[in-house]
């Protein structure tokens, strides 16, 4: 990779980590797994690697964002997750300022 | 199965102690509903380089497993320049306190070679102490401030706390042709400025620090130096001392990169005086014979010679000195008028 195609990566990751929360939060405004959440976040066009959203439902549990419970489906245990109260009111903040910066950019170009 | 399994395992091996199971758990469920689908959509299992290509897609199980562990910093970031200061500060006052440290305690105790070199060669040891102490004080704060912020006080600094009006005093441009000075400059100066002035305490205790062996002569010879000399060597060790003192407050307070043109006029009047007051001793008699009635008759002439000899140095010296003070004042006064001028 070259140097400008290396600035381009790191940056584009840069942009991408602030979204994947917020694209996740989002999406759990519905109740999934880890395998189902990355299905739907790849098919509305966020791929996410297992290996960074997986850790990232864990951290945002942590946080308390989310809540999450392990139920069998299929014969398979499960863990499932979906937005907390806070998850709700911290979603719809970052949602605000999310739209707020887009408005941003729009008017910058 | 089997190659999933495997890299499960070895997941496992790096996953946090308390929730292991739990992850791994989860962890299965997701990957074994992917595997589900993959095979669902080949209409078979995968073939054993199918999964290799599939799990190396998902990333080496320490990688996958470290995404886990919470995020945490040895130093972080809002530390990190703090660290970064402190630590080149520290490192270079270590090397200072080493120095003179030996530089006074190898002369008097063990002035040998072997002494000096083995004091070098411990030199790197020493920095690497202070590096280790350093990172780990700083490391403590970070760990304690991660995990325990509400009771961490902010460090001063990266807080706002700050106050504007303690920033050191606007430097004025670095007249044309000069670099400013870099911190390592000022600080060496610092040192060797310590140096000496340690050297120069040393030298009424210690003569053969600045006559080596010649000291013999001193000894065995019928002269001896005037007393004035002990008013010209305080004049001196006072000038050395008011210049470390004033170079440190430089280091502490940022002004280390330009010179005043203040502080070079004091240093050069300071340094002046006592050489007047050498051209001013008496019958100009700087050096004397140890037992006049007994060696006048022998080195009467000799002595006469050194003294006219010793008087036309102090002479030159002064003439020098006083020169260079001209200079100074000369260009202090430019650059006041072209100051003048540009305000107008």
């Amino acid at each position: 990779m070259s140097s400008i195609e290396n600035v381009f990566e790191n940056l584009r990751l840069e942009l991408r980590r602030g979204c994947l929360t917020l694209a996740v939060l989002a999406q759990l405004r519905q109740e999934h797994y880890g395998y189902t959440l990355r299905k739907e976040l790849a098919e509305r066009g966020l791929e996410i690697e297992e290996s960074t959203l997986y850790p990232l439902l864990r951290r945002l549990e942590a946080q308390g964002l989310l809540v999450s419970e392990w139920r069998e489906e299929e014969k398979r245990n499960k863990r499932f997750y979906r937005l907390s109260g806070e998850g709700q009111q911290i979603l719809g903040q970052l949602l605000e300022e999310w739209q707020a910066i887009n408005a941003s950019i729009n008017r910058i170009l | 199965m089997d190659l999933l399994e495997r890299y499960l395992q070895a997941v496992k091996k790096h996953l946090p102690g308390k929730k292991q199971d739990d992850i791994l758990a989860e962890l299965r469920a997701n990957l074994e509903s992917q595997l589900e689908d993959k095979e669902a959509e080949l209409g078979r299992p995968l073939t054993q380089g199918e999964m290799e290509d599939w799990l190396r897609t998902i990333g080496p199980p320490i990688l996958v497993a470290s995404r886990y562990q919470p995020q945490q910093y040895l130093i972080g970031p809002a530390l990190y320049p703090v660290y970064l200061y402190v630590l080149r500060v520290s490192a270079l006052w270590a090397i200072v306190i080493y120095t003179v440290v030996n530089a006074v305690v190898i002369p008097l105790t063990s002035p040998t070679e072997a002494s000096a070199m083995a004091a070098v060669v411990r030199a790197p040891g020493v920095l690497i102490t202070v590096a280790a102490w350093v990172t780990l004080i700083f490391a403590a704060i970070e760990f304690g401030a991660a995990r325990f912020p509400e009771k961490c006080s902010p460090i001063a600094g990266l807080t706002g706390k700050w106050s504007p009006s303690s920033l050191p005093p606007l430097e004025k441009d670095t007249p044309q042709g000069k670099k400013p000075r870099g911190y390592a400059t000022a600080v060496a100066e610092v040192v060797f400025e310590f140096l000496f002035l340690v050297w120069l305490l040393l030298i009424p205790q210690h003569p053969f620090l600045v006559l080596g062996p010649g000291v013999v002569f001193l000894d065995a010879g019928p002269f001896q130096l005037a007393h004035a000399w002990w008013t010209f060597f305080w004049w001196i060790v006072a000038l050395n001392a008011l210049q470390v003192a004033w170079h440190s407050v430089d280091l502490a307070r940022g002004t280390w990169r330009n010179r005043s043109t203040l502080e070079r006029i004091a240093a050069k009047v300071f340094g002046l005086a006592p050489l007047v007051l050498m051209l001013d001793v008496r019958d100009n008699v700087y050096v004397l014979l140890k037992n006049p009635a007994v060696d006048r008759a022998h080195y009467g002439s000799a002595l006469e010679s050194i003294n006219k000899s010793v008087h036309l140095g102090l002479l030159v010296v002064t003439t020098i000195v006083a020169l260079q003070l001209a200079w100074e004042i000369a260009q202090a006064m430019v650059q006041i008028s072209r100051g003048r001028a540009a305000a107008h």
